[in-house]
């Protein structure tokens, strides 16, 4: 073996230590919740929180699912889970078509300052939420839907926007202009051009899109605890009340699996969907 | 068959003047080619006669009416293009009935006109796949389909050839003219390439910077062109240039170098003035090794090099400052070097005008 074969086999080893090193440190907190959530309460207490589970059980996630307290309302996570159900579907439909009409209209009808309203929407996606949270608070009251779930689903909606818009400007700028010609000229409209030609074409980046938005709305915290009201408060805020709730003893078991179911949706989606992510991400990245 | 007027038609994007003034008139059934360098404005013509593109001034008439103002759809056109725009996610079948089915033909009729196309194109057993497992030449044939099936009054071609390799781009031409002559249509195809126009065309409007320099058979184009652009954008080898001055005297000729050409048979569209400097213009094949013509005629010119095309060969000369290009016989070519004695053919030369840049 010559010297140079051995340096570079000594580089990979190098290389896979790191990359294990790497891993450990990424998986190391979630080993830890996973494990603990498989613990009873008495386990919890008397090991430390490295110590793997002595007999497993899965009695801390039905705790949670089912009769975990937030105050004095004992309903488990899964009130805020159907809450998020019902804020994320409509929120996420009416998010992405609108963002994939108005992408396929800045990008392939000559709109008058298209180019005005993609620098707006640009604008639009940076804008810190904080900023605008007051006004919006004062705008739901005054038209009366104020904490209610019209009102978070229109705040997603409007916060997806300009990114749904971009990353489907951005998609259909690079689909062939003469594609939209060529079907003008078979007769279809700006309608039946988006459904016909353009909609079928964009099963990755509709998919993509689905999974950023289905992922920023799972996972939004701020907004939901703000617009949705008591009644359809989303999961998040719950596991948050759950976690923070300071009466009688912290069932850190319990809280561990409260914060895995609610992990669990936006996980599986990645686990699925990943490699779509990954070529809708370029498919949209490359051409602009 | 349907003719096409296009009159005054001017197009600006924002301060680019990308077509001025323009005035085609196109008769029913003509193969009619717009030929130009790239950035001429050939195809903003072509999309401002689909509708694709809007005009800021004149008309085009489509079979007599006015239809400016129509969308693209209710101009009675079918357009093919370059990169044949095929919807990816419908078979051939869907692509070349999408536009039917848009406007409601009954189902019948619409099977009818794709079975009827995919017989003339030969594409019968293409039916039923998407267009990513087609070849090149299978998804022009396909675009062309999509259009024939519309059973239009005017067919739009921008660029459909130049996508293809060199062999199929030949065999497609013939194919086009084949369909030309069978279905006896207006068509209007754009092109950069001189021999599709030449090979196709049944009249060629040649354009530069937005404006038609020429419209003419593809004959008169080539034996005649109108302005010095016109020569030397048409003919391959390009047509020889070299400085020359009208000679004064009762019998018109033109001095070029040290050989005097005489212009008895030119058909001067301005009268000449003697003295004036010209701008002389003769093909390739016009220049020949010297035999017996009149010494006047014979340029003494020196060879640099030859260059074999198969059929002929082109020798390339030095004389008088000029480089010129003679189209011989391969046998003969073979056996010429250093200095040689060139006929130039009077019959065939163009006279431009130096600064006008127009024949004379």
């Amino acid at each position: 073996m010559t010297s140079s074969r051995r340096n570079a086999r000594i580089g990979r080893i190098g290389l896979y230590v790191l990359l294990v090193w790497i891993c450990l440190f990424f998986s190391i907190p979630l080993l830890v919740v996973i494990s603990t959530s498989l613990k009873s309460s008495d386990e919890v207490r008397q090991f430390s929180i490295f110590t793997l589970p002595a007999a497993p059980g899965f009695a801390a996630w039905i705790k949670a699912w089912s009769s975990a307290c937030t105050g004095l309302n004992c309903g488990g996570v899964r009130v805020g889970f159907w809450n998020s159900v019902r804020i994320l579907i409509p929120s996420v439909i009416i998010s992405v078509m609108a963002g994939a009409v108005t992408g396929y209209a800045l990008s392939h009808w000559r709109i008058r300052g298209a180019n005005i309203i993609m620098l707006l929407l640009l604008f639009c996606a940076f804008i810190p939420y904080q900023v605008i949270l007051y006004p919006l608070v004062k705008t739901f009251s005054t038209i009366g839907i104020y904490s209610s779930l019209p009102c978070i689903v229109a705040v997603h909606i409007v916060f997806g926007l300009p990114v749904m818009s971009m990353l489907f400007r951005n998609f259909y700028a690079g689909l062939p202009e003469e594609l939209v010609k060529a079907a003008r000229i078979d007769g279809a409209g700006f309608w039946r051009i988006f459904a016909f030609v353009m909609l079928p074409m964009s099963v990755n980046i509709l998919i993509v899109a689905t999974i950023l938005q289905t992922t920023g709305i799972w996972n939004d915290y701020l907004l939901g605890l703000i617009f949705a009201g008591r009644d359809n408060m989303p999961m998040t805020v719950q596991l948050n009340a759950i976690a923070t709730t300071s009466t009688g003893i912290i069932e850190y078991n319990v809280n561990t699996a409260a914060a895995l179911l609610t992990a669990l949706p936006p996980l599986l989606i990645y686990f699925v969907s990943g490699r779509y992510f990954v070529r809708g991400i370029t498919a949209g990245a490359v051409k602009g | 068959m349907s003719a096409v007027s296009v009159s005054g038609l001017s197009k600006s994007f924002g301060l680019l003047r990308v077509l001025t003034d323009i005035d085609l008139p196109i008769e029913a059934g003509a193969f009619t080619v717009l030929l130009g360098p790239s950035g001429c404005g050939k195809s903003t013509l072509l999309n401002a006669i689909a509708g694709l593109e809007d005009t800021d001034t004149g008309i085009i008439e489509i079979d007599g009416t006015d239809v400016t103002q129509y969308e693209p759809s209710k101009r009675g056109i079918a357009m093919v293009f370059q990169s044949y725009a095929l919807y990816p996610t419908m078979t051939v079948r869907k692509n070349m009935s999408f536009g039917l089915r848009v406007r409601s033909v009954p189902r019948p009729e619409v099977a009818r006109r794709v079975d009827w196309a995919a017989k003339l194109l030969q594409i019968n057993e293409l039916l039923d796949r998407k267009p990513s497992q087609l070849s090149g030449g299978q998804r022009q044939r396909v675009a062309i389909g999509r259009a024939l099936v519309q059973q239009a009054k005017v067919f739009l071609f921008d660029e459909p050839l130049s996508n293809l390799d060199a062999k199929l781009r030949t065999e497609m031409r013939v194919e086009l003219k084949r369909l030309h002559k069978e279905l006896g249509t207006t068509i209007v195809y754009v092109t950069h390439d001189q021999i599709e126009a030449m090979t196709l065309a049944t009249r060629i409007a040649v354009m530069r910077a937005g404006r038609i320099e020429q419209y003419a058979a593809p004959d008169d184009l080539y034996e005649e062109p109108a302005t010095l652009f016109v020569a030397s954008f048409v003919g391959s080898p390009a047509m020889n240039f070299m400085r020359g001055r009208l000679l004064p005297g009762n019998a018109p000729a033109v001095q070029v170098g040290s050989a005097q050409l005489p212009l008895d048979g030119y058909r001067f569209r301005v009268p000449p003035t003697a003295g004036q400097e010209v701008i002389v213009g003769i093909r390739p094949e016009h220049v020949a090794l010297a035999r017996d013509e009149p010494e006047a005629q014979i340029a003494d010119a020196e060879l640099l090099f030859i260059e074999p095309m198969g059929a002929d060969t082109l020798g390339w000369f030095q004389f008088d400052g000029h480089r010129l290009s003679a189209r011989l016989v391969p046998q003969v070519a073979r056996g010429i070097s250093g200095r040689v004695r060139l006929a130039l053919l009077a019959d065939h030369i163009s006279l431009f005008d130096p600064t006008s840049e127009a024949r004379l």
